[in-house]
């Protein structure tokens, strides 16, 4: 193999691998306030995400109980939409690699 | 004070409040409103890395200061105006984020950090301001969710 296709290699695996990264799922974390009501995160949850009350609340108390939970997993781009929409409900809320 | 009756008619959600009661949420937001910018709940962060979160920024901090004043430009609206407070479930919910914004305010200017800090005051703190104006804008706040979550 000459140099040259050696570095074609070695550049299309990098550029493989930084897909592969790219594409791996992020995970939505949402975490406690001391302030935001209960009912108002249960009922964001259920309005963004469409789950039913007992997921929606079962989620609620494990940010309140313990101190964030994970409430999505989605590739990237989507992830990032979620999150954009928890911050404009006054959410707390990033994205984590899984 | 209290904000009389939050109900549903029909589709839209009803905020029967007195123009006492009005006015009293005007002043409220006219107090809390320059505090939402500065408050570092309205600058939340998505990303721990720092190119990342700059990249995050970019593509979305601009919408997020924009939905923010819409939300509360559409509060104020419906309060300065003679008319009764029929919302539609989109106006709601723009009063539900704005409303928790200024919650958010109003807590970070108290010091509140923690869970638990309800019990932190006295049943006399908790009657007057600056807790009392905490207290009604949940009360506002549970019962939007409350005429929303009738189906």
């Amino acid at each position: 193999m000459s140099a040259f296709n050696e570095l074609a290699v070695k550049e299309t695996g990098a550029r493989l691998k930084d897909n592969a990264r790219r594409d791996r799922p992020w995970q939505v974390v949402v975490w406690n306030d001391p302030v935001t009501l209960m009912s108002y995160v249960v009922f964001v949850f259920r309005r963004l995400f469409g789950f039913d009350l007992a997921t929606a609340t079962r989620l609620m108390l494990q940010v309140h109980n313990e101190g964030k939970a994970v409430v999505a997993t989605e590739p990237r781009e989507r992830a990032e939409v979620a999150v954009a929409q928890l911050h404009a409900h006054g959410l707390q809320a990033t994205l984590a690699r899984e | 004070m209290t904000v009389a009756q939050i109900n549903r008619e029909g589709e839209l959600v009803y905020l029967r409040i007195g123009r006492g009661e009005r006015r009293a949420l005007l002043q409220i937001l006219d107090r809390l409103e320059p505090l939402v910018d500065h408050s570092h709940w309205a600058r939340p962060r998505a990303y721990q890395e720092e190119e990342d979160e700059q990249e995050f920024q970019r593509l979305v901090g601009t919408d997020l200061a924009d939905s923010r004043a819409a939300d509360l430009a559409q509060v104020r609206v419906a309060l300065e105006s003679d008319e009764r407070i029929l919302l539609t479930s989109d106006a709601a919910m723009a009063w539900m984020r704005a409303l928790n914004l200024l919650r958010l305010a109003l807590a970070e200017r108290l010091g509140i950090t923690a869970d638990g800090w309800e019990e932190q005051y006295s049943l006399q703190e908790h009657r007057r301001p600056p807790l009392a104006t905490l207290h009604l804008l949940s009360w506002v706040q549970e019962g939007l969710v409350e005429a929303l979550s009738v189906s």
